[in-house]
């Protein structure tokens, strides 16, 4: 039925974190208190979210730190299991949790860009389809065959940079990764944004970039202590963010 | 099947070769160093055990039956520790892809197969100096290896997930496999043993495995469970029931635990 046009569906999502205070991290202790449970607190990191992401949408997740932006995006990326609720993905999802997920300091910058893919789920084939365009990207093509380590930060940021703006699959998950580098960079990494909101892909960015989540997204949700706080149009989102941080920000006073 | 697709043949490959680029990094000789190691660990023991402490002595071809049985045993050992901590040593991965868990075990029994690879290669040298002429006999050792492979990754798999909570489990396993060292007749021959204790040892996979190997490639004097064991099928199925027994056994501790590996480590 929506399937053709429903790209994520996430059905009343549950996260619970098991806080233990003295983990057992020894069989000793494992041992002695086998029959003495711990004190323990459960931490629900989302509690009961359900929303869809429509194909083609460029979608923004807003919300405070420990509201559970991230928690959502792992569990969407499969790295999570839910504690409850289901969610489904319709299409091939490349999560970037970070940058550079694998890079070895030791592998030359080619190895890494083989690797990195890789992880991300490519093959060997696909990399090697996407391989000139990245480095291209990343400005750094005489630099291929030298080892990672000797690269400077600069240079390492814009290679990771380039295998997730290059990265070519049906959904894509950023965390908090939106321009790196210099002006110049920068200013290529927000016109390839903007080619990825009219290539009909759909994307879905973690940030706390009003502007970008104002420029880029056409439709957004907060966040707030796990729960939906309210899903729409970028602005009226941002809106009730900063609303809702001048609210706390009172009562902590 | 699933297990194989693709996509996780490209990441079983990826992992595989970085170990494998990683390994003699910055060394002068570089890849050559996988054929020279074990060439040079084999020459070590073949002087100690051949000329110093003939602990062999009346084994026919000993020094193709000393080194059958380190390779194998080497196999053990490398994919065993690998597999033991492959889940806490990727732990950046697991909390940033969706990966497939299970394919890091796998990725360290495949570093140590491909170490054992070279290990052959040496043994096979050593073996033409000792007189034998590798024939298509030695293609039963294929079997042997799989089912070296299936006992290493079901003990790694339980392991690995184990050792995730409980840190303990490496030193366990270094003492495991200290005893396991002098409970295989590795450095010594099996006919040293008096014959009403052979049975003990054939219990343990890892001997079993070992006698056949060298039967197959050092002499057929070598005394395998099939040849001592006569009708003792209790003692004859007894290495296959564990191995088949620990494999489910870590299928499904690390299924269960695996769920939370990227929440724990």
């Amino acid at each position: 039925m929506s399937e053709n046009k429903v790209a994520i569906e996430i059905k009343n999502i549950h996260k619970e974190f098991v806080l233990l205070h003295n983990k057992n991290s020894t069989l000793k202790q494992a041992a002695v208190n086998i029959f003495k449970k711990g004190p323990k607190t459960i931490y629900k990191a989302l509690d009961g979210v359900s929303f869809n992401i429509n194909k083609g949408d460029f979608f923004g997740i807003i919300g405070r730190n420990g509201s559970g932006k991230s928690t959502l995006l792992k569990l969407i990326a499969g790295i999570y299991e839910p504690t409850a609720g289901n969610i489904y993905v319709y299409g091939g999802l490349t999560p970037f949790i970070e940058l550079g997920v694998g890079f070895n300091p030791e592998l030359s910058g080619r190895d890494n860009v083989y690797l990195n893919g890789a992880m991300l789920g490519f093959t060997r084939k696909q990399m090697s389809a996407m391989y000139d365009e990245i480095v291209d990207f990343a400005e750094i093509g005489p630099f291929m065959d030298q080892k990672l380590k000797n690269y400077s930060s600069g240079m390492q940021i814009r290679l990771a940079f380039s295998i997730a703006i290059k990265a070519d699959n049906d959904i894509l998950m950023f965390d908090e990764v939106l321009a790196v580098g210099d002006a110049n960079f920068q200013e290529k990494c927000i016109k390839q944004f903007e080619r990825l909101r009219h290539s009909g892909k759909t994307v879905v960015l973690v940030t706390h970039n009003m502007v970008a989540i104002k420029q880029f997204c056409n439709r957004a949700l907060l966040l707030n202590s796990g729960r939906i706080d309210f899903i729409g149009e970028p602005k009226e989102v941002i809106n009730r963010y900063e609303k809702l941080n001048r609210l706390q920000d009172a009562t902590s006073k | 099947m699933k297990y194989f697709n693709l996509r996780n043949r490209t990441i079983l490959g990826a992992l595989v070769r970085t170990d494998f680029k990683i390994r003699y990094q910055g060394s002068f000789l570089g890849y050559a160093w996988s054929l020279l190691r074990p060439l040079l660990v084999f020459a070590v023991l073949y002087v100690v055990f051949v000329y110093i402490f003939p602990l062999g002595k009346g084994v026919e071809h000993f020094p193709t039956y000393l080194l059958t049985g380190i390779i194998f045993w080497n196999y053990f050992v490398e994919s065993t520790v690998m597999g033991l901590t492959s889940v806490v040593a990727r732990g950046d991965l697991l909390r940033k892809v969706n990966l497939p868990r299970y394919l890091l075990v796998f990725s360290s029994a495949l570093s140590a197969l491909v170490n054992f690879g070279f290990g052959f290669i040496v043994l096979t040298i050593f073996a033409l100096l000792d007189g034998i002429m590798p024939n298509l006999g030695w293609l039963l050792i294929v079997p042997i290896v799989c089912e070296l492979a299936l006992f290493s990754i079901g003990i790694s798999l339980l392991l690995s997930s184990l050792y995730v909570r409980y840190r303990d489990v490496s030193y366990i396993w270094e003492v495991f496999i200290q005893m396991g060292f002098y409970a295989s007749a590795i450095i010594f021959p099996l006919s040293s043993v008096a014959v009403s204790m052979q049975k003990w040892f054939f219990i343990n996979p890892i001997v079993q495995i070992i006698q056949d190997a060298r039967y197959v490639l050092a002499t057929n004097t070598s005394a395998t469970i099939w040849s001592t064991q006569g009708v003792d099928w209790l003692i004859k199925l007894a290495p296959f029931l564990i191995i088949t027994i620990i494999f489910i056994l870590g299928v499904f501790t690390f299924r269960s635990r695996s769920k939370t590996f990227a929440e724990e480590i």
